[in-house]
C-alpha cells in the first residue's frame, strides 16, 4: 500500500476471526453459492458451521470461494501492525497458509494466504506448509 | 069458813106429802139413771096410790134392769175371759213363734165366735206369711248369698281392673311423653330433610353453574385456541416477513461489503465509497440485528403460543373433565335430590302420624283418666255394693232366723 497500510478482510470461522487481505479476494459471495464445484469448505482453518458468506478468490482453473461463516468487515492495518510467524510456529503448523498476524484491537488475528488456502485445498494436494507459498509481512 | 080453812090445810099437808114421796122417787130414779139398780123405793111408806104404784112399777123395774145388768156383767165377764184367753193364746202363740195348732178358748160365748174365726183367720194368714217369709227368707238368703258372691266378685274385678286402667294410665303418660318425644323428633328430621332438600337444590344450582362455567371455560379455550391459531399464523407471516427482510438485510451487507471491498481495492479513490458501503453494512446490520431480535421475539412468542396452545388444550380438557364430573355430580346430586325429596316426603308423612299419634295418645290419656275416674267410682259402688250385699245377706239370715222362730206345721 502507498500509505503504509494494508486493506484486511476480517471473516470468520466457527468461533475464530481471522483476516485476509482485500486484494486477494475478488468479491464476496453470499451463503448460496452458484457452482457448488467452487466452494472450498474444509480448510486448514476448520469448517464453518453455517458457512453464510464466500470468498471468492482466483485460481489457475478461475474462481474458488472459500466458504467462511461471516464477513466481519474491512480494516485498514499499518503494515507496523503485521508480523511474521516465528519459525518454530511456521514448522508445527500443518499449512502454510497463514501469512502472519495482525495486531487489531490489541488481539493478535491470523492473517490467511487465501491463493495457498485454496491451492491446499484442491483435490489431490497435500496440506502441509510450503515454504514457497507463505507470506511474509 | 073455818071449814074452809081446815080443808085447805089439809090440802096443804098432802101436797106436801106427794112431793115427799115424788122426791124419794125421783132420787132411786136418778140413781138408776147413774148406773145403780140396787136402791128401791119402800112402797109402804107411800100413801099416795099413784105413787106408790110408780114406786112398785120403779121397783120391778129396777129388779129388772138389775137381773139383767147381772146377766149382762156375767156375759161380759165371760166374753173377758175368752178375749184373755185369745190374747193370751196369741201372745204365746207369737212369743213361741208356734203357729202349728189353732185356738181353743174354754168359753164358748157366741160373741166370740167372730173373734175366734178372726183370729185362727189371722193365724191362718200368719201362717202363710210365716211360710212365704220363710221361702223368700231363704230365697233372699240364698239370693243375697248370690249378690255378694257377685258384688264380691265384682269387686275384686273392679279393683283388678283399676289396677289394670291406673297401670295402663301411667302407660298411656309414658307413651304419651314418648309420643310427644317422638313428634317433636320427627318434626326436627322433618325440618333436617327439609334444610337437606334446600341444600341439595343449592347444590344442584351451584353444580348447574359450574356446568355452564365449565362449558364457558370450553367455549372460552376453543376461541383462545382459534386465537392462538391466528396468532401463530400472523407470526408465522411476520416471521416469513422477518425472513424476506433478513435476506434483505443479509443481501445488503454483502453488498455492503463488496462495496466496501471494491473501495479498498480503490485505495483513496474508493474511500467516499467504502464509508457509504460501511453506512450501509452498519444499517444492514441494524436490520439484521433488529431480525435477530424479532426472530427471538418470534422465537419467544411461539414458544408462548406452544405453551398457550398446551394451556388452552388444557383448559379444555378440563372444562371437558370438569364438565364429565359435573355431569357425574349432577347425576349423583339428582340421586340425592330424589331420595332427599323422598327422605323429606317421608319425613313429613312421619311428622304428621306423630303428630295424629300424639293427639291419639292425648285423647287416649284423657279417656283413660276418664275411664279410671269411672272405674274409680264403679270400684267405690262396687264396695258399696259388697256391703249392702253382705249387710242384705245378713238381713237375709236374720230374716230367716227370726221366721224358723215360727212353725208352722
Amino acid at each position: 500500500m502507498s500509505d503504509g497500510s494494508r486493506q484486511l478482510v476480517l471473516f470468520q470461522v466457527g468461533a475464530r476471526v481471522f483476516a485476509a487481505v482485500a486484494a486477494d479476494v475478488r468479491r464476496i459471495a453470499g451463503s448460496l453459492v452458484e457452482r457448488e464445484e467452487e466452494a472450498v469448505a474444509e480448510t486448514a482453518l476448520g469448517r464453518p458451521w453455517d458457512a453464510r458468506r464466500g470468498l471468492v478468490v482466483g485460481a489457475p482453473e478461475g474462481e474458488r470461494t472459500v466458504l467462511v461463516d461471516g464477513v466481519l468487515g474491512l480494516r485498514a492495518v499499518p503494515d507496523s501492525e503485521f508480523q511474521s510467524l516465528p519459525r518454530f510456529a511456521s514448522d508445527i503448523l500443518p499449512t502454510a497458509a497463514l501469512a502472519g498476524f495482525a495486531i487489531l484491537d490489541e488481539v493478535p488475528t491470523l492473517v490467511v494466504d487465501l491463493p495457498t488456502l485454496v491451492r491446499e485445498g484442491e483435490p489431490g494436494r497435500g496440506a502441509g506448509p510450503r515454504e514457497e507459498t507463505r507470506h511474509h509481512a | 069458813m073455818p071449814e074452809r080453812n081446815g080443808s085447805t090445810r089439809g090440802r096443804a099437808r098432802t101436797r106436801r106429802s106427794r112431793d115427799g114421796e115424788a122426791a124419794a122417787i125421783a132420787a132411786v130414779l136418778r140413781a138408776h139413771a147413774e148406773g145403780d139398780y140396787k136402791p128401791r123405793i119402800d112402797v109402804k111408806k107411800l100413801r099416795d096410790p099413784v105413787l106408790a104404784g110408780l114406786a112398785r112399777d120403779v121397783n120391778r123395774a129396777a129388779e129388772k134392769a138389775d137381773e139383767r145388768g147381772g146377766e149382762i156383767a156375767a156375759r161380759m165377764e165371760a166374753v173377758r175371759v175368752g178375749l184373755d184367753e185369745a190374747i193370751d193364746a196369741m201372745v204365746r202363740l207369737v212369743v213361741e213363734g208356734d203357729l202349728s195348732g189353732t185356738l181353743r178358748l174354754a168359753v164358748s160365748d157366741a160373741t166370740l165366735t167372730p173373734l175366734i174365726a178372726g183370729v185362727g183367720q189371722v193365724m191362718e194368714t200368719l201362717k202363710r206369711f210365716v211360710r212365704e217369709i220363710r221361702e223368700a227368707a231363704l230365697q233372699l238368703s240364698s239370693s243375697s248369698a248370690e249378690v255378694l258372691a257377685a258384688a264380691t266378685q265384682n269387686e275384686n274385678s273392679t279393683s283388678q281392673q283399676a289396677t289394670a286402667v291406673h297401670e295402663t294410665t301411667a302407660t298411656m303418660e309414658e307413651l304419651k311423653g314418648a309420643s310427644h318425644q317422638i313428634a317433636e323428633n320427627a318434626q326436627m328430621v322433618a325440618s333436617i330433610a327439609e334444610q337437606t332438600l334446600s341444600a341439595t337444590r343449592q347444590g344442584e344450582g351451584a353444580i348447574r353453574a359450574f356446568m355452564e362455567s365449565m362449558e364457558k371455560v370450553r367455549r372460552n379455550a376453543v376461541e383462545v385456541d382459534e386465537a392462538i391459531v391466528k396468532l401463530s399464523r400472523r407470526v408465522e407471516r411476520i416471521g416469513t416477513v422477518v425472513e424476506v427482510i433478513d435476506e434483505i438485510a443479509d443481501r445488503s451487507d454483502l453488498l455492503a461489503l463488496n462495496a466496501a471491498l471494491e473501495g479498498a481495492k480503490a485505495g483513496e479513490a474508493g474511500r467516499g465509497f467504502s464509508i457509504v458501503a460501511a453506512e450501509m453494512r452498519r444499517l444492514a446490520e441494524n436490520v439484521m440485528e433488529s431480525t435477530r431480535e424479532i426472530k427471538n421475539l418470534i422465537g419467544e412468542i411461539r414458544e408462548s403460543t406452544h405453551a398457550a396452545k398446551e394451556a388452552s388444550d388444557g383448559n379444555k380438557r378440563m372444562a371437558a373433565e370438569g364438565e364429565r364430573l359435573g355431569g357425574a355430580a349432577m347425576a349423583s346430586v339428582t340421586g340425592i335430590l330424589t331420595g332427599a325429596q323422598g327422605t323429606s316426603d317421608a319425613a313429613r308423612l312421619i311428622h304428621l302420624a306423630t303428630q295424629q299419634q300424639r293427639s291419639a295418645t292425648e285423647q287416649v290419656v284423657q279417656s283413660m283418666a276418664e275411664i279410671e275416674e269411672v272405674t274409680r267410682q264403679a270400684q267405690a259402688g262396687s264396695r258399696q255394693a259388697t256391703g249392702a250385699a253382705a249387710e242384705l245377706a245378713r238381713l237375709a239370715e236374720r230374716l230367716a232366723a227370726m221366721v224358723q222362730r215360727f212353725k208352722v206345721e
